[in-house]
């Protein structure tokens, strides 16, 4: 991990307040993610973690703050600009095309990337035919990746939990993202499936450059992959920097374990 | 065996025209997940347009009968095309990541609407349809059977289109990588907006399609019963069909129309006379809750595993 070059700030958050209502999620929230970096959201349940993570990928519209990408700055993202502009992003609780086998719901994820129009495709001509074919050479490489070659043809929706967030992981790869956004991508699992996440999101990082934010409960696993990590609590951010720093941090131990009296 | 081949073959074309009104609806539930309550309005809708334009282009010193229905065709498809993109910016885009029951009762509202706006813009009487389609029948296969088989050459015409134009469909959304952003919006908006399908455009895109084979439904079956307000019904009659073939079925709806085509005439003919006749009206029905009962996805829908 200590060979890896971390390179200059790639997104940039700056001062979001995000509220619904009279329910503050976010305040005043300030944070960057360099390139190629693996950048932690920790924080308790409800500290505003998801909150954040739909913000940068335009589920939610921040009232204040802005969010700089790529140089570009704005006042809140749209979803599907956000996608074309290359940030990934996993879900929470699952929300993959459960109808669709496996195949089709990574090639989904390379909507963006083809060019010929309905009718070539259609028709199957020859370009079209061929860009086809590219694409899914680029899917079958992310399913011989995510190990789940087995289950190419299956419906998702009957796939075992642990295997179905693969799927999710492999549909945001498909997009061939600068960022990926990860939210709990090992909620729920077991030790050895959280093993393999774990492997694959290193992976994904070292081998296609991809810079990762990730939410994740597990402290051990945060402490282990990340690079840095944001500590949020009640909607505000308590910590800032590397796995020891934070480790060390009074108001993110007091935050986790409750202050001594 | 020559009449049970006529009465075979005349349910089958009475079953290409239900799946024809059944498509609309899946297409619509493929691609937002959504049930279009207004399928039938929009199909009275795109009949009532082309009615009128084929009665207002010859006004224009156009005579040529084949161009007038051409031209009536487009312009009837580019009010379909309006219907759909106004549907989206009034109505869907408010309502993005909305239960599926929100979804329903807002196609509710515009059933209603279209079918006020329809008559408002169009006139509410009755108009008829004429698109050429030959309403003499035909003996076929004389030499076979003794008298041959009785067909009626507007339905056969009837199924070849809806024939056609299924088969569009279904390349259209197995093979296009459109048809594959049309499927995943069905499953989830939500995903589908973080991969990049622009939400928007593609209920456009589909509205539009359910528009066009509202019109050739709403063509078809004018011309067979003349455009009058009762054509919204026929989207009742559609209903056991999308349940037979099942929501999410571009050839569920086919098949389930096939069945029930051919079984209501089939059941009309060799068990109605013992008991009173009939049967054709509520066959489809009853056929459709036995269905319901023992396959509620019906016969080529997705079964929904819930996990608990």
């Amino acid at each position: 991990m200590s060979d890896k070059e971390i390179g200059d700030v790639i997104l940039d958050v700056k001062n979001i307040s995000l509220s619904f209502g009279g329910v503050k999620a976010l305040t005043d929230i300030s944070f960057n993610v360099k390139e190629h970096e693996i950048r932690a959201i920790i924080g308790p349940n409800g500290a505003g973690k998801s909150s954040m993570l739909n913000c940068i990928n335009g589920v939610y519209r921040p009232q204040i703050g802005s969010i700089t990408f790529k140089g570009q700055t704005f006042s809140h993202m749209d979803s599907h600009q956000v996608a074309s502009m290359g940030i990934g992003r996993t879900f929470q609780n699952l929300a993959l095309f459960k109808g669709m086998s496996v195949l089709d719901n990574i090639m989904s994820g390379r909507n963006l990337k083809i060019k010929s129009g309905i009718f070539a495709q259609a028709l199957r001509l020859g370009p079209a035919e061929r860009e086809e074919i590219t694409h899914r050479e680029q899917v079958e490489r992310i399913i011989d990746f995510l190990e789940i070659q087995a289950y190419r043809k299956t419906p998702v929706g009957q796939l075992p939990y642990g295997l179905q967030k693969r799927v999710d992981l492999g549909r945001a790869l498909a997009m061939e993202p600068k960022v990926l956004l990860l939210d709990e991508p090992m909620a729920g699992m077991n030790v050895e499936e959280k093993q393999d996440m774990c492997r694959f999101v290193l992976d994904v990082n070292d081998e296609f450059g991809t810079t990762v934010v990730l939410i994740e409960h597990d402290m051990g696993v945060v402490m282990d992959i990340s690079d840095r990590v944001v500590v949020l609590d009640y909607g505000k951010k308590i910590g800032d920097g590397t796995p020891d720093e934070v480790r060390n941090n009074e108001d993110v131990i007091s935050a986790y374990l409750g202050t001594s009296h | 065996m020559a009449f049970f081949l006529e009465t075979l073959l005349g349910g089958l074309m009475a079953g290409m025209l239900y799946s024809l009104v059944a498509l609309g609806f899946v297409l619509i539930y493929k691609a937002s997940g959504v049930f279009n309550f207004a399928q039938g309005a929009m199909v009275l809708f795109a009949a009532l347009a082309m009615a009128r334009f084929s009665e207002w282009i010859p006004m224009l010193g156009i005579s040529d009968f084949f161009l007038v229905n051409v031209l009536a065709f487009i312009a009837a498809g580019a009010v379909m095309f309006c219907v759909a993109w106004v549907i989206e910016r009034l109505v869907l885009r408010h309502l993005v990541n909305q239960e599926g029951t929100t979804l329903l009762m807002a196609t509710l509202g515009i059933t209603y609407f279209l079918e006020g706006l329809g008559q408002s813009l169009f006139g509410s009487s009755i108009y008829k349809i004429d698109v050429g389609m030959p309403k003499d029948p035909v003996m076929i296969l004389e030499s076979t059977f003794e008298g041959g088989i009785l067909i009626n050459k507007e339905d056969f015409y009837a199924a070849i289109i809806a024939a056609a134009l299924v088969a569009l469909l279904s390349i259209f959304f197995q093979k296009t990588s459109t048809g594959r952003a049309l499927r995943a919006v069905a499953d989830d908006h939500q995903a589908a907006q973080s991969i990049g399908i622009p939400l928007n455009r593609i209920w456009v895109i589909v509205w539009c399609v359910a528009g066009v084979v509202a019109l050739v439904a709403g063509m078809i079956w004018g011309s067979k019963l003349g455009v009058q307000f009762s054509l919204t019904t026929v989207a009742l009659r559609a209903l056991p069909v999308v349940i037979l073939g099942g929501l999410t079925s571009v050839p569920g709806a086919i098949v389930g129309g096939l069945i029930i085509g051919v079984g209501e005439k089939l059941s009309e003919v060799y068990i109605g006379p013992f008991v009173g006749g009939g049967i054709e009206i509520w066959f489809a029905y009853v056929l459709a809750l036995g269905f319901l009962l023992v396959r509620p996805q019906g016969l080529f829908g997705e079964k929904i595993i819930d996990r608990v």
